[in-house]
């Protein structure tokens, strides 16, 4: 990742001497990842998210399109994202490299393709009028993590978002403003969530001479969990796994980089996967938060068309 | 005495200056246009200090971007050899500056520097021409000894803003003595925002970044308290 | 209609006697052959594979000269990847779109995953061109390019660790099934393993389709297998025709 920043010798140095010494420099520890600062902003469907320095806002907007011929039932969804040099100069206004489009990709998979959205939910009329949601992610910082920021911020947009209500009276379709009845939420069917993994291989030759503290250094390869840009630079591969908190796991990438055991694989799925538990929390608790702001006089209940019975 | 300004407010001389009869000199920030009007072009502090008979006028402003002025002492970090010496970047995305190799002391056709990509070296500007690249110098050229230039080994080095990188280089920042209370540990400071520090162990490095990277905006009261606190969580 | 048509194909995906709907037991590979050396007079390295009805030709060009300062490295040789699926390669006839997503993702994944064997270090300044052509699609498309591009190196002569072997493997109920064609991977979770040597460290992992975490061990055990026996089925081709080249240098 991120090749092309001039990072000292120096630099590089003392980060691998600090993961020999199991330290990181913003004194985490190896496996614990940054903690997600999730808010939403006025409109339905605008979720901001900082992981670390990293910056990312999701808007979800919907409109209505004809649907595809050969899905007459299901409903568009795309994500867009937007990594200008705005979020570091590492990345190219108008070009995509390698890593923005596996990064898009992985996006992709771990939303689009494991079905978090339920697509049929947003037909209005089979064949002729259906919902097309659409995920515009801007990146305004870059510190690492981007993938996992992204992705809490869109899963985070979509809970959040609302849909105007449709009535259809035949090939008649009305729209009722947000005033007349309540918006309807997006049907999401489970929630990926993503986590980045480092792997560094740690050269033992300059200490090797102290052969007292052996037993807890057999293994020299060091596994970090949400490397920052830094980290990210000198990591010998990266691993992303996405996992829901239904212990579903919904995408994995490792393209090259450092060879890594098969069971050190499976504990980042672990690690992943508590990751995954912990944020749904947080993205559930948010929206409560954000929910009982709006909702002052308990105005819900008497847009609701429902009766209760 | 100093105060805020913002670029185009007019600059009342009789105010900053106390001799008014003296010649002024413009310093950064500041600018005469064709009509002799003076103001200042960048937001800041505006502060004067009397050199020899003149009276020097300047804008304290911070900024990101380092632009190489001779004379300062800068961190660069050596990005590329040529036949005549290396090409060093003292600022991420700026053009890269000229490390000649007779720049070092002692140095001649036979015994030349040799610098590794990625090393680090702490230099004195030593041109700095608009138009052509800025060349830097490992050397002291009144004494023609290091005096205290060249490459910087092991340690860490980070980013700071440039008026951070300024106060701490010309004013001596009290955050210095307290961490110097609490763990011996050597640094270089380069206007150019970029710190070296270096320290038996790798706890106290990055406890020192961390009480230098904390404490800009800190009001110095607070700021033994802060170090105490940095190096105790470590 | 259609869902009995449906029901009839999930029975056949893994019947209850053990059999998948071509007849192969859960842990086999389907055919695997291989050929090295077959384009001898247009590349300096070059393979075919064929993965049951998946068919790809792999040549390899260099370490020659780079294409301009981009594909410089001072440190280490340029590897590059091209990965072309003819359009012919599966039942529909869809035009291909040049550089469109997939296909670039494939090229960097097949590209990084062997940068980690190829010594690429002893080359600076210098670009190892892979062009991988797909002939035909059935299932385990990165895989069969990686396994292609691996012997197209070793024709080459570009030193490297050891082999890079790939294998996919899904789950079908509770069942891993080895080394899947387009019908399975269609209706299964699967993932795509890439190992070097026969060691059980991964260099390449792909999944892209969800999968409980509980099935994820047996699934990667049995894909991590099957590239052992891929990697074995290679040595032999490799063997082979060094032997058959050394024969015929003896005649001589």
């Amino acid at each position: 990742m991120a090749v092309g920043k001039s990072i000292s010798l120096n630099e590089s140095q003392f980060i691998l001497r600090a993961l020999r010494e199991s330290k990181r420099l913003d004194g985490r520890s190896f496996s614990e990842p940054r903690e997600v600062d999730l808010s939403f902003g006025d409109e339905f469907g605008h979720a901001q998210v900082k992981l670390g320095q990293t910056w990312v806002v999701a808007k979800i907007s919907a409109e209505v399109v004809k649907p595809r011929e050969d899905r007459p039932f299901e409903g568009g969804f795309t994500i867009n994202t937007d990594i200008s040099s705005m979020a570091s100069p590492l990345f190219e206004n108008n070009r995509q490299s390698d890593d923005e489009v596996i990064m898009s990709r992985m996006i992709e998979k771990a939303i689009r393709r494991s079905n978090s959205l339920d697509l049929e939910s947003l037909c209005i009329v089979a064949g002729k009028k259906v919902w097309n949601i659409r995920a515009d992610v801007h990146v305004l910082n870059y510190d690492g993590g981007l993938v996992d920021a992204i992705c809490i911020a869109v899963i985070a947009g979509l809970l959040h978002f609302r849909k105007p209500d449709v009535s259809v009276d035949g090939e008649e379709v009305s729209f009722h403003s947000f005033e007349d009845r309540n918006p309807v939420p997006l049907s999401i069917l489970h929630m990926p969530i993503c986590s980045t993994f480092s792997f560094f291989q740690v050269d033992q030759s300059e200490d090797a001479n102290d052969s007292n503290n052996l037993p807890e250094r057999l293994d020299p390869q060091v596994v970090l969990v949400d490397a920052n840009a830094q980290e990210l630079i000198l990591s010998g591969g990266d691993m992303t796994i996405t996992v829901n908190k239904n212990r579903d796991v919904c995408q994995m990438l490792k393209s090259g980089g450092l060879r890594v055991e098969a069971y050190t694989i499976l504990n980042c799925v672990n690690i992943a996967y508590e990751f995954a538990v912990k944020t749904t929390k947080l993205i559930n608790d948010k929206l409560k938060e954000d929910h009982a702001k709006r909702n002052v006089g308990n105005i819900d209940q008497l847009l609701s068309a429902e009766n209760d019975r | 005495m100093s105060h805020i300004v913002l670029p185009g407010d007019t600059v009342d001389r009789a105010n900053l200056v106390e001799n008014d009869s003296a010649p002024v000199i413009l310093g950064p920030g500041m600018y005469q246009d064709l009509s002799n009007n003076q103001y200042p072009i960048n937001a800041g502090l505006i502060n004067t200090t009397k050199k020899r008979s003149n009276q020097l006028i300047y804008v304290d402003y911070n900024s990101k971007r380092y632009l190489p002025a001779v004379n300062d002492h800068v961190i660069g970090i050596v990005q590329g050899k040529h036949s005549e010496g290396f090409r060093v970047s003292l600022c991420e995305g700026s053009a890269p500056v000229q490390l000649g190799e007779f720049a070092f002391p002692n140095a001649s056709k036979k015994n030349r520097p040799n610098l590794p990509n990625g090393a680090l070296v702490y230099a004195r500007v030593s041109a700095a021409e608009r138009n052509i690249e800025s060349e830097i110098e490992c050397i002291d050229p009144t004494t023609g000894k290091d005096g205290g230039f060249g490459e910087l080994k092991g340690g860490f080095v980070f980013d700071i803003s440039l008026a951070y990188a300024r106060k701490l280089l010309f004013k001596g920042g009290i955050i210095l003595e307290f961490i110097g209370e609490c763990a011996p540990f050597e640094i270089a400071i380069g206007v150019n925002g970029k710190i070296w520090i270096d320290a038996p162990d790798v706890r106290t490095i990055i406890a020192v970044k961390d009480c230098i990277q904390g404490s800009e905006h800190m009001a110095p009261e607070m700021v033994r308290a802060f170090v105490g606190e940095t190096f105790k969580s470590k | 209609m259609i869902l009995d048509a449906d029901s009839f194909l999930e029975k056949c995906i893994y019947s209850p006697e053990g059999l998948r709907a071509d007849g192969r037991r859960w842990n086999e590979l389907r055919q695997f052959k291989c050929q090295i050396n077959t384009h001898a007079n247009s590349s300096d390295g070059s393979s075919y594979v064929e993965q049951g009805y998946s068919k790809v030709v792999c040549i390899v060009n260099g370490p020659k000269e780079p294409d301009g300062r981009s594909h410089t490295f001072l440190d280490k040789a340029c590897i590059s990847v091209e990965v072309n699926i003819a359009s012919f390669s599966t039942v529909d006839r869809k035009k291909v779109v040049r550089n469109n997503k997939r296909v670039q993702e494939l090229n960097t994944t097949i590209q990084r995953t062997l940068e980690e064997a190829v010594l690429s270090h002893l080359y600076p300044r210098t670009q190892i061109d892979i062009s991988i052509q797909v002939l035909q699609q059935d299932g385990g498309l990165l895989p069969t390019c990686v396994n292609a591009a691996t012997l197209a190196l070793i024709d080459a002569g570009i030193p490297m660790v050891d082999y890079v072997s790939a294998c996919s493997a899904g789950i079908y109920d509770t069942t891993p099934l080895l080394d899947l064609n387009t019908m399975e991977e269609n209706d299964l979770a699967f993932l795509t393993v890439g190992v070097i040597g026969k060691s059980d460290s991964l260099a390449l992992l792909m999944m892209e389709t969800r999968m409980s975490m509980d099935n994820l061990e047996p699934v990667m055990a049995i894909a991590i297998a099957g590239s052992h026996s891929i990697r074995d089925i290679m040595d032999r081709e490799v063997r082979r025709h060094g032997k058959q080249r050394l024969a015929k240098k003896g005649n001589m």
